[in-house]
């Protein structure tokens, strides 16, 4: 039962993320250019900056509230490479 | 000892690995986080202290290879008897609500590896994990993609958890009126296999996050991450024994499976003139034990100088409590009796709000030529935290937790050779 609904929600993540892919494909036009690029490829300006140090304040926030998840991912707008 | 011992093997491996790989210009990058968490609510208190150590390098331009360990040394008392106003109420010459002393150590292995290849990273890592009363073995997938000039990236992640949690061996006589659920004592002859005392019980996690990050303009980034997470197996903590009658107490029992899901979205906005970038985040979560809730973060970090930054940070919290949730089993009525299918002693599945402050001080060297002979940079993180709980339901025996305050100190130093 958990899995069927779990299921039907994965549907409605699977439309929700072609929505967003398409609403990335429209806005693309507002291209940063490499050369615009130094602010956000600034330490400040990364969502992952400091991954060591965050994943231990996590684990704390983790293990003393009843809810978790959608804590961050890696990335950031740096496009360094 | 066993720590001084594991920092070494550490310190040995990232030279061996960094001399390997300064000859064809490569890099590794070494990380020791140390982090002290304390806090000492009415009757209770927690002392943790979590060292750690990865190292990560580049052997080829298309491969990352990282490897670490995680430790947490815990000491201090919980609640192993929770009971409600209602039945403290109706024994008022005792004390219906007691404490264990709590001891602990949990190491964690882990490695991993990322494919690179253009615009696509393919990432795999593996985890297993120890305590006296947890076993843990966990791996994971991500696959991340940049879009659009790398101004897009999306990404996918999936991690399944086997876990086990030690338990006691529950009497199957119903014909006895001893309760039929009792907590464990302790974690004496967890997973030995001759204990008839005691048993395995399964944890399985399956958990998804999907993400969509954004560059919108030269000093403005957002984020919007999905998460779900399914749990299937024993969820309740086996140590914990919650009054549900008169005179009977039971070993928590929570539901078996939990569905949970969360979407979060961050802004990352560069300020130019003051060389600060403020961070705003949301994050709404709800599951199908019924606990929702909602969380608020604001970051403010500031250069000082070319090699010192400074950051603010702050966070509200808001929780419901789970739908079995309740301060009293018993009902409050004579006789006394148990109310519900399921019974917790856990107040963070309580309603309750909370609040963070924090600050953080980073100071980087990454001067032309390298340090010490061998590193090309050298970074050391200092970071202090105070969370405060206000918890709405949650009582001992019908007696408020005061004093709910966790503090968090964390040490990070990371030099790249």
């Amino acid at each position: 039962m958990l899995r069927v609904r779990f299921l039907e929600r994965a549907t409605r993540l699977l439309l929700v993320l072609l929505a967003v892919v398409a609403a990335s494909t429209l806005l693309a036009c507002a291209t940063v250019k490499p050369h615009e690029r130094a602010a956000l490829a600034d330490p400040t300006m990364q969502f992952e900056g400091e991954p060591h140090e965050n994943a231990a304040l996590t684990h704390v926030i983790d293990n003393r509230e009843g809810s978790a998840g959608a804590t961050g991912v890696s990335g950031g707008g740096c496009g360094c490479n | 000892m066993q720590l001084t011992r594991a920092l070494a093997a550490f310190a040995i491996a990232a030279a061996a690995v960094s001399s390997s790989a300064r000859a064809s210009a490569q890099v590794v990058d070494f990380n020791t986080t140390h982090a002290v968490f304390y806090e000492q609510p009415t009757r209770t208190k927690m002392f943790v202290y979590t060292p750690g150590a990865t190292i990560e390098a580049s052997p080829w331009q298309w491969l990352d290879v990282r490897a670490g360990w995680e430790a947490d040394v815990v000491s201090g008392a919980s609640v192993s008897v929770k009971a409600g106003p209602a039945y403290q109420s109706t024994h008022p010459a005792a004390d219906v609500v007691s404490t264990a002393s709590v001891h602990d150590l949990r190491n964690v292995g882990r490695g991993g590896f990322t494919l690179k290849k253009e615009n696509v990273k393919l990432t795999g890592g593996y985890a297993y994990s120890t305590e006296n009363d947890y076993r843990s073995s966990s791996f994971n997938v991500t696959a991340r993609t940049d879009a659009y000039e790398h101004n897009t990236q999306f990404e996918l992640a999936y991690a399944r958890n086997f876990d086990q949690v030690c338990d006691r061996v529950q009497s199957t006589d119903t014909s006895s009126s001893a309760p039929r659920l009792r907590a464990l004592e302790d974690s004496k002859e967890c997973f030995a296999s001759s204990s008839a005392l005691r048993t395995k019980r399964a944890v399985d996690i399956d958990s998804f996050q999907g993400s969509w990050t954004q560059a919108w303009t030269p000093t403005l980034a957002t984020q919007l991450i999905y998460s779900a997470e399914i749990l299937n197996g024993f969820q309740s903590n086996p140590y914990r024994s919650v009054i549900i009658g008169e005179g009977l107490k039971a070993q928590e029992h929570q539901p078996e499976n939990r569905a949970r899901e969360a979407i979060a979205a961050r802004m990352n906005l560069y300020i130019r003139p003051l060389k600060a970038a403020l961070r705003l985040g949301i994050r709404g979560y709800w599951d199908t034990w019924d606990v929702k809730s909602g969380a608020l973060d604001a970051d403010f970090e500031k250069h000082l100088g070319e090699s010192f930054r400074v950051t603010l940070r702050g966070r509200v919290y808001k929780q419901s409590g789970a739908v079995f949730w309740s301060d009293d089993y018993t009902g409050g009525d004579k006789p006394l009796g148990p109310r519900g299918q399921y019974w917790t002693g856990d107040r963070e599945l309580s309603p309750f709000y909370s609040f963070l402050v924090g600050v953080r001080g980073i100071y980087t060297l990454a001067p032309n030529k390298r340090i010490l002979g061998v590193m090309t940079s050298f970074k050391l993180s200092l970071a202090g935290d105070m969370i405060a709980f206000h918890y709405d339901e949650y009582t001992l025996a019908g007696t408020p937790v005061g004093n709910a305050r966790a503090y968090l100190g964390t040490l990070s130093v990371t030099a790249l050779f």
